[in-house]
């Protein structure tokens, strides 16, 4: 056999098939192809950052991660099949990890959505909405950022400092946001927004007479009230 | 040491005459027993008186009396080089021709700085605790006198020197009768730089064994002997040699880790320091079973001497034809490169390690493949821990009938342990698998120190867990210590008394391996980070309620996620706390109390004014001068200025400054 087996089949256009069974779902699959491929394929939606085809492969961001039928989890985005084999790749369980992971990467995220060139085309924002972890501003969804941004106009928004998930409704229709999905949470960015709102020449007091009409009664007021107070204390 | 103008002796290694065949281009299968045994293939009597000379210059000294002094990482920090200067000064004063060799560490670090004077005809005295103006006095009563009654513990008997019989054999001592010296035999006596030694005590009679079988044969035999890795996760080594030797692929490479980083731990520093012979034996003998031809001995650089003591070895083994072409006559070529790590604690992790040898920074990959598919350069490769690899050899030599006896049911043989910490006896010992925690730490290591009580025990370094102290009755072995939220790790064991308090330790373990975290996956990266900002929020005392269930669930989630074992076993040391003392945690949160008066937010330094003798020391010494005089003459510390760093406490001549819990201060203040 001038050969190995292997190279002939190549040769001769003939593909491996391995059985695989992906939660309750039995497909065909072409050996040597990863897991995260497969099942994006096939319908499963599993989120994945780090994985850049044929440049980095180096399972870093761990919200790939998918069950063993030995219960061991494994980044998808790495693993070839080679046998026939099941894998859970979507279970609360599951979720639950992808989510703690992915606030893990946000938190270390500096966010400054307002002045962030991607416009929306931004894969932290797409699975945080799909992870449903919530903690990005308004900004996020925004058609408008940077460089038409309602502030650099004059016209005080909301946006910076409150909760995103509603597609900036206001701001697509024309109009400001109000703030009535509540202020974010993470203090950094609260700070980093209420810097911005003094660099463009708003007077802070009239940023938390608006965000007062929806979140006054609020128990975190205060301490945005705290944040403005540290941010004006800035130039001294 | 040779002494001044001696000349070079005969060794066993060297040709007894022209009749032994032996050299090294055309070595002689029976190289190894020929030299202690020997000659095996002729018979001459003056070969034999030869040998039997030298074999009693070995033991007693060239001219009938030896000192020997360990000279390891352990015994240089209390002050063995300034003792083995007292000897040459004494040697020279008194014109003897006594030998002075060194030796490794025999394990018992509390008897440090230790040696042993050896007279033909007398009994071998081992003297511990020495300082060096002992030094003239001990040697006058041994050599002189000939009274061995101030020893420490005899070697054997001879009855022939004063006081033997008020001595005790090392065998008859507790701490030594109690341990099984397996792989670590040799390790305080014998000189760890003389190939001649290593042999003579028994060693590479295994390789010899293992050369005269087949691959095969041998992989047969460590699989029979239940052999399991002793680098942490305790995989059978057998089974991985196996899986090694039938991967397709060409080269194969053998890896000695000897980059030993926890915290708390140095049994492989201890046998690469003492018996490094040993571990080049045992990764020569897995070099032959997988099929390889190059080893690796990954050595970490923080601990110089066991890397110098490794090199030393590998050369020597290499001039006398272990290591090279056509090793023993068998047609087996291997050789080995020992490599410093790159110094981080990572880099003991395979998959790091393996990028750390090609050149790469020191990441870990996902695995699989796991190192015994695609190893170093793609290549099937074995990764062994060194004292897995001594076990090898240990093995090879003396039987596995032996080492079967020892252990338990899953886990055959012995461990080494190093128990450090808040105990009498600190040191290293050597045990069955499957003793009692109690049996290593009370009997052994002789239990917490007078004036305190033992808590729990961290086993395992940083990537461990604490065990409690009613759970004490626990055998030690693998599946065990993992049930109970520990692991075995390379062995270090860290005694915690009371004066701990438990989230601070599990603080400082995360702060470890936090920093350590090699970045590459998040979990570990950020994970570890934020968990230390909670342990941090509930030691300055503004913990709340919801931070306990965010600390296990983020624990669990990083464990379970992690790239490497490195993340993927650091939250340990947070979830054992928090399982047996979940309610020192809750004293944090719920009362504001550090119950072992440890954590600086929950605590104040007061004086008390009956006992202050006004000496003022504490003022002096205050860093921030919150300590003033009071209208009584008296000292007294100013709560808001102190800044807890504990000086005062330390520095007081009569132990007048009490360090008191915040709450018990204000409760008293308010009834006063
Ligand atoms: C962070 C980390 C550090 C490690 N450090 C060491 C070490 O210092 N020495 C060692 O032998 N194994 C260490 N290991 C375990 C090795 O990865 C590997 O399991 C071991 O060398 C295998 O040898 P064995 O089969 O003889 O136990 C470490 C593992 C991790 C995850
Ligand atoms: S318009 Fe409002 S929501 Fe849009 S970028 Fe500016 S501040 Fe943010
Ligand atoms: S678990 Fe930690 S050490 Fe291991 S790869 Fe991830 S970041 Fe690096
Ligand atoms: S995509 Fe990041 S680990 Fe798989």
């Amino acid at each position: 056999m001038l050969f190995r087996k292997s190279v002939r089949k190549r040769w001769l256009g003939v593909k491996y098939v391995v059985k695989l069974k992906l939660n309750d779902k039995e497909i065909e699959a072409e050996k040597g192809k990863t897991l995260l491929e497969i099942a994006l394929e096939n319908g499963f939606d599993i989120p994945h950052l780090c994985m850049l085809k044929n440049l980095y492969y180096g399972t870093s961001c761990r919200l790939c991660l998918v069950m063993t039928s030995r219960g061991k989890l494994i980044p998808s985005c790495y693993y070839r099949v080679s046998g026939d084999e099941e894998f859970i790749v979507d279970s609360p369980e599951l979720r639950e990890i992808r989510r703690v992971n992915f606030e893990l990467i946000l938190s270390y995220h500096k966010i400054e959505c307002w002045l962030c060139n991607r416009k929306g085309n931004c894969k932290l924002m797409d699975i945080s909405r799909k992870l449903g972890v919530e903690g990005l501003p308004v900004c996020s969804q925004c058609p408008l950022a940077p460089d038409e941004c309602l502030l650099t106009k004059g016209i005080l928004c909301l946006g910076m400092i409150t909760l995103s998930g509603c597609d900036a409704e206001c701001i697509t229709s024309g109009g400001q946001c109000w703030g009535c999905r509540g202020p974010v949470t993470r203090e950094d960015i609260l700070e980093r927004a209420f810097r911005r709102y003094k660099e463009l020449g708003f007077d802070l007091n009239d940023v938390l007479f608006r965000a007062e009409i929806f979140w006054n009664s609020l128990k975190e007021f205060e301490r945005i009230r705290e944040v403005v107070e540290k941010v004006k204390g800035d130039d001294k | 040491m040779k002494a001044k103008g001696e000349v070079i002796l005969w060794s066993l290694l060297d040709k007894c005459c022209e009749k032994c065949k032996h050299s090294k281009i055309n070595p002689c299968p029976d190289y190894i027993e020929c030299r202690v045994k020997g000659p095996l293939c002729h018979d001459d009597q003056k070969c034999k008186e030869l040998r039997k000379k030298r074999i009693e210059e070995l033991k007693y000294g060239v001219h009938g009396s030896k000192i020997r002094i360990p000279l390891s990482s352990c015994t240089l920090a209390t002050g063995a080089e300034e003792i083995y200067n007292k000897f040459k000064e004494y040697i020279l004063e008194k014109r003897l021709d006594t030998e002075i060799t060194i030796s490794g560490c025999f394990g018992l670090d509390y008897l440090d700085p230790w040696f042993e004077v050896i007279m033909k005809g007398y009994p071998a005295a081992i003297y511990v605790k020495v300082k060096g103006k002992d030094i003239p006095r001990i040697l006058d009563e041994y050599f002189e006198k000939k009274d061995v009654s101030n020893a420490f513990a005899l070697r054997y008997r001879t009855g022939k020197a004063k006081g033997e019989e008020k001595v005790p054999l090392l065998d008859e001592i507790d701490v030594w009768k109690k341990q099984r010296k397996w792989v670590s035999r040799n390790c305080g006596f014998i000189n760890p730089e003389s190939l001649e030694e290593y042999i003579l005590s028994g060693g590479y009679s295994g390789l010899s064994r293992s050369l005269k079988m087949k691959p095969e044969e041998v992989i047969e035999t460590i699989l029979k002997s239940g052999l399991r890795g002793r680098g942490g996760a305790g995989f059978p080594t057998g089974l991985k040699w196996k899986i090694t030797r039938t991967q397709p692929g060409n080269p194969k490479y053998v890896i000695a880790n000897a980059d030993e980083g926890d915290p708390g731990a140095f049994m492989n520093r201890l046998l690469a320091e003492s018996d490094p012979f040993r571990i080049i034996e045992g990764l020569t003998i897995a070099g032959y079973s997988i099929g390889a031809s190059h080893g690796y001995i990954f050595v970490r650089a923080e601990k110089p001497l066991m890397a110098s003591r490794l090199k030393k070895a590998v050369e020597e083994a290499r001039k006398y034809g272990l290591l090279g072409e056509n090793i023993l006559g068998s047609g087996f070529s291997f050789d080995i490169d020992v490599i410093l790590s790159a110094g981080a604690f990572v880099c003991g992790e395979e998959t790091a390690m393996l990028s750390a040898i090609e050149g790469k920074r020191a990441w870990p990959r996902q695995r699989p493949p796991y190192p015994a598919q695609q190893g170093l350069w793609g290549q099937p490769t074995a990764i062994n821990n060194v004292e897995t690899l001594a076990h090898v050899a240990t093995i090879m030599s003396y039987g596995l009938e032996e080492f079967v006896k020892l252990g338990t049911e899953k886990t055959k043989g012995t461990k080494m342990f190093c128990v450090t910490g808040s105990v009498s006896r600190p040191g290293v010992y050597e045990v069955p698998v499957g003793v009692s925690i109690r049996y290593l730490v009370e009997e052994l290591a002789g239990g917490a120190p007078e004036g305190s009580s033992i808590k729990a025990v961290q086993i395992g370094g940083p990537s461990g867990g604490c065990i409690p102290k009613d759970k004490f009755d626990l055998p030690i072995d693998y599946e065990t210590l993992q049930s109970a939220g520990a692991i075995m790790g390379s062995g270090g064991i860290v005694v915690i008394n009371d004066n701990n308090c438990m989230v601070d330790v599990a603080k400082f373990f995360l702060t470890f391996t936090s920093a350590e975290s090699c970045g590459k996956c998040f979990p570990c990266r950020i994970g570890l980070r934020k968990l230390l900002d909670i342990l941090d929020k509930i030691t300055s005392g503004n913990g709340s309620e919801e931070d306990i269930i965010v600390l296990r669930q983020l624990a669990n989630s990083v464990r379970n996620s992690s790239l490497c074992a490195l993340g993927g076993t650091a939250p340990n040391p947070v979830l054992s706390t928090l399982r047996y003392f979940g309610d020192e945690y809750e004293a944090h949160i719920r009362d504001g109390v550090c119950p072992a008066n440890v954590c600086k937010a929950f605590i104040t330094y007061t004086i008390d004014q009956e006992v202050c003798i006004a000496c003022g020391q504490c003022a002096m010494n205050c860093p921030v001068g919150a300590i003033s005089k009071t209208s009584s003459g008296k000292y007294s510390v100013d709560y808001d200025r102190c800044i807890r760093c504990g000086t005062c406490f330390i520095i007081c001549p009569v132990n007048a400054v009490q360090k008191v819990g915040k709450k018990e201060m204000v409760r008293g203040e308010v009834c006063g």
